[in-house]
């Protein structure tokens, strides 16, 4: 204990820069990840349960498959774009839990009484949450490939399926980081992932858009999770669509507007000073 | 040199319009000095902490931190001060050495500042060796000298350290005292210290206020305290709670004030060593004597006492000077 504190080095910190927001957000998606990739008990299971759908979906029903039309491909291009969705939701509530346990342990004020853009308090973990969907979407469709995938549109195709994934994804996550900064709980948090684990259903999931009728029909048109199946399969199955294409990322930029909006807010109040 | 004070000019902080929890609060810390503010759970410790930390508004009444607003120019008072709050946790799955980088940058400082500046922290605070385990491993005591290096690494002007040593073993207790001493004396920053403890005001603060029910009820050196508001106390055990009643009634026009509690008597009174001739002589007259006399000078804790009207739960450490049930005593 003999060190010279008063020859501590570093002068008088500077005043925040406008850069700091890109700086802010990159320190905070690193360290995001790295509480991230040591809690692996948080990661593998819902690439585990990813994996293991497309494997039953693909061994149960890949062959009576020819019984539903317009699936237009293999079974397999048909449903692997639902185990990549499903990806996205449960990364987007990893992501959440991330937060809460943050505000929980009180590490969130803690960065609240740096000069932390209050910006990069919301976006670090959404980001965070994208890097990791991006590899698990990348895990899963490498699993399709040994199952015997051959996607139509080839290598950039899969990209792009990866891509609107996490798209998708992240407007998933505006809404459970909202959870997150709303309620400060991990309960309700997880409450709030469940909220979208319907949607998925709501959707030309296991038979292809014309098939459904009435209600569940109107639903699924209204339902992003639509056009981004859509999309997916059409580059899986059938050939570059660009109006597929064009509209699934048209939808996930909606529901990402819409979220952001709501986790701002989310945001606003959670920091606010009372 | 103001821009090391913290002033505080009638604060109030009134919770969804019904609990007030500070009712107009005014002191002043003066550069360099160390403030103990002391109060029973509730009293408005920490909602005046919260306050002074821009972590919370104050619903009227003003503050300035190194020279800042607290309302006003919040960010300003972030840079001058540093906190390390009783409720405000750090991330068990991170490593020390990670968190204080993290803390540097987001305080303005490059990579490599930021390094040099958390090993030196790290060293300061003893936790070097420890610097690449994840904080979850860390012992109370760790966590503790951890979070007072966070509060640090910006080299902040004013310090606020809320309950910083409860729950700690008396060895890491004495470890972050002599921190915080050292802190003030060689880094000349001011620090606002609440506590449980009274030993810890006692050893550690130049000013103590104590905050009762939303107000500052006294203020002052705790020496001055002591010697205005203790008093010593002539201290006798009798063999049972009928001889010590029969020792009380002889000893009543003796003291300021009398005490019994089941078998002891506690007699206040100035000049207690001089006058125990007289009472012994006293009880000799009415024929009985105690197993056991004691003087006891007057402690912080006897200010608490008598200021507050009761004991602090916690201070489970602090020298059992004083005799520990006073419930049924009369304060004042």
């Amino acid at each position: 204990m003999d060190t010279q504190i008063n020859t501590l080095s570093v002068e008088q910190p500077r005043k925040t820069s406008t850069l700091s927001l890109p700086v802010h957000i990159y320190l905070l998606v690193v360290r995001s990840l790295t509480t991230l990739l040591r809690t692996p008990e948080a990661l593998l299971p819902p690439l585990a349960i990813s994996i293991f759908f497309l494997v039953i979906y693909q061994s149960t029903l890949g062959k009576a498959s020819s019984f539903i039309p317009g699936i237009g491909g293999s079974y397999l291009g048909f449903i692997l774009p639902l185990s990549i969705v499903s990806g996205s939701l449960s990364v987007s509530g990893i992501a959440a839990q991330n937060l809460v346990r943050d505000i929980e342990r009180g590490y969130f004020d803690k960065l609240l009484l740096t000069p932390v853009r209050r910006a990069a308090l919301l976006l670090a973990p959404i980001l965070a949450g994208a890097v990791i969907l991006g590899i698990q979407s990348t895990i899963v469709v490498s699993v399709g490939l040994l199952l015997g995938l051959k996607p139509t549109t080839g290598f950039l195709g899969l990209l792009v399926v990866i891509g609107l994934g996490v798209l998708l994804g992240l407007g998933f996550a505006g809404f459970t980081v909202s959870a997150a900064l709303g309620s400060g709980s991990a309960a309700a948090t997880q409450g709030a992932s469940f909220l979208f684990f319907p949607l998925t259903f709501l959707a030309p999931t296991f038979v292809p858009l014309a098939l459904l009728s009435g209600w569940l029909a109107v639903a699924a048109k209204l339902n992003p999770i639509t056009y981004v199946l859509e999309a997916m399969r059409s580059l899986l199955n059938t050939g570059w669509d660009a109006q597929a294409i064009g509209t699934s990322i048209l939808a996930c930029l909606l529901l990402a507007v819409a979220m952001y909006a709501l986790a701002a807010f989310a945001l606003s109040v959670r920091t606010r000073r009372s | 040199m103001n821009d090391r004070e913290i002033v505080v000019e009638d604060l109030v902080k009134t919770y969804s319009g019904k609990v007030t929890a500070v009712k107009g609060v005014s002191f002043k810390v003066d550069a360099g000095k160390i403030f103990g503010f002391l109060g029973p759970n509730g009293a408005g410790k920490s909602t005046t902490i919260k306050i002074l930390t821009t972590l919370a508004l104050p619903t009227s009444g003003w503050g300035r931190v190194g020279g800042f607003d607290i309302v006003s120019q919040a960010t300003d008072v972030r840079r001058v001060a540093g906190v390390a709050l009783q409720d405000i946790g750090i991330d068990p799955l991170m490593k020390s050495m990670e968190l204080l980088v993290l803390q540097g940058r987001l305080f303005g400082a490059n990579k490599s500042e930021a390094t040099t500046r958390a090993s030196e922290l790290l060293e300061l605070v003893q936790l070097s060796d420890a610097a690449d385990r994840r904080v979850g491993t860390y012992s109370g005591g760790m966590r503790r000298r951890l979070d007072l290096a966070l509060a640090l690494v910006h080299q902040p002007k004013v310090l606020f350290l809320d309950e910083p040593t409860t729950g700690l073993d008396p060895v890491s207790r004495r470890d972050v005292w002599r921190e915080v001493r050292r802190l003030n004396r060689e880094m000349g920053i001011t620090i606002f210290l609440t506590t449980q403890y009274l030993e810890e005001a006692d050893e550690l603060a130049d000013t103590v206020a104590i905050i009762v029910d939303g107000k500052i009820a006294t203020e002052g050196t705790p020496a001055n305290l002591k010697s205005a508001l203790g008093e010593e106390s002539i201290n006798l055990v009798f063999e049972t709670p009928e001889i010590a009643e029969k020792g009380r009634l002889s000893l009543e026009q003796v003291g300021d004030r009398i005490q019994l509690d089941r078998d002891t008597v506690r007699l206040y009174l100035s000049k207690a060593a001089g006058s125990i001739p007289m009472v012994i002589n006293q009880l000799q007259q009415v024929g009985v004597s105690p197993i056991s006399l004691t003087l006891t000078q007057p402690t912080l804790d006897d200010v608490f006492l008598q200021v507050t009207g009761q004991r602090l739960v916690a201070s489970e450490t602090a020298k059992p000077k004083s005799p520990r049930s006073n419930r049924r005593a009369e304060v004042n």
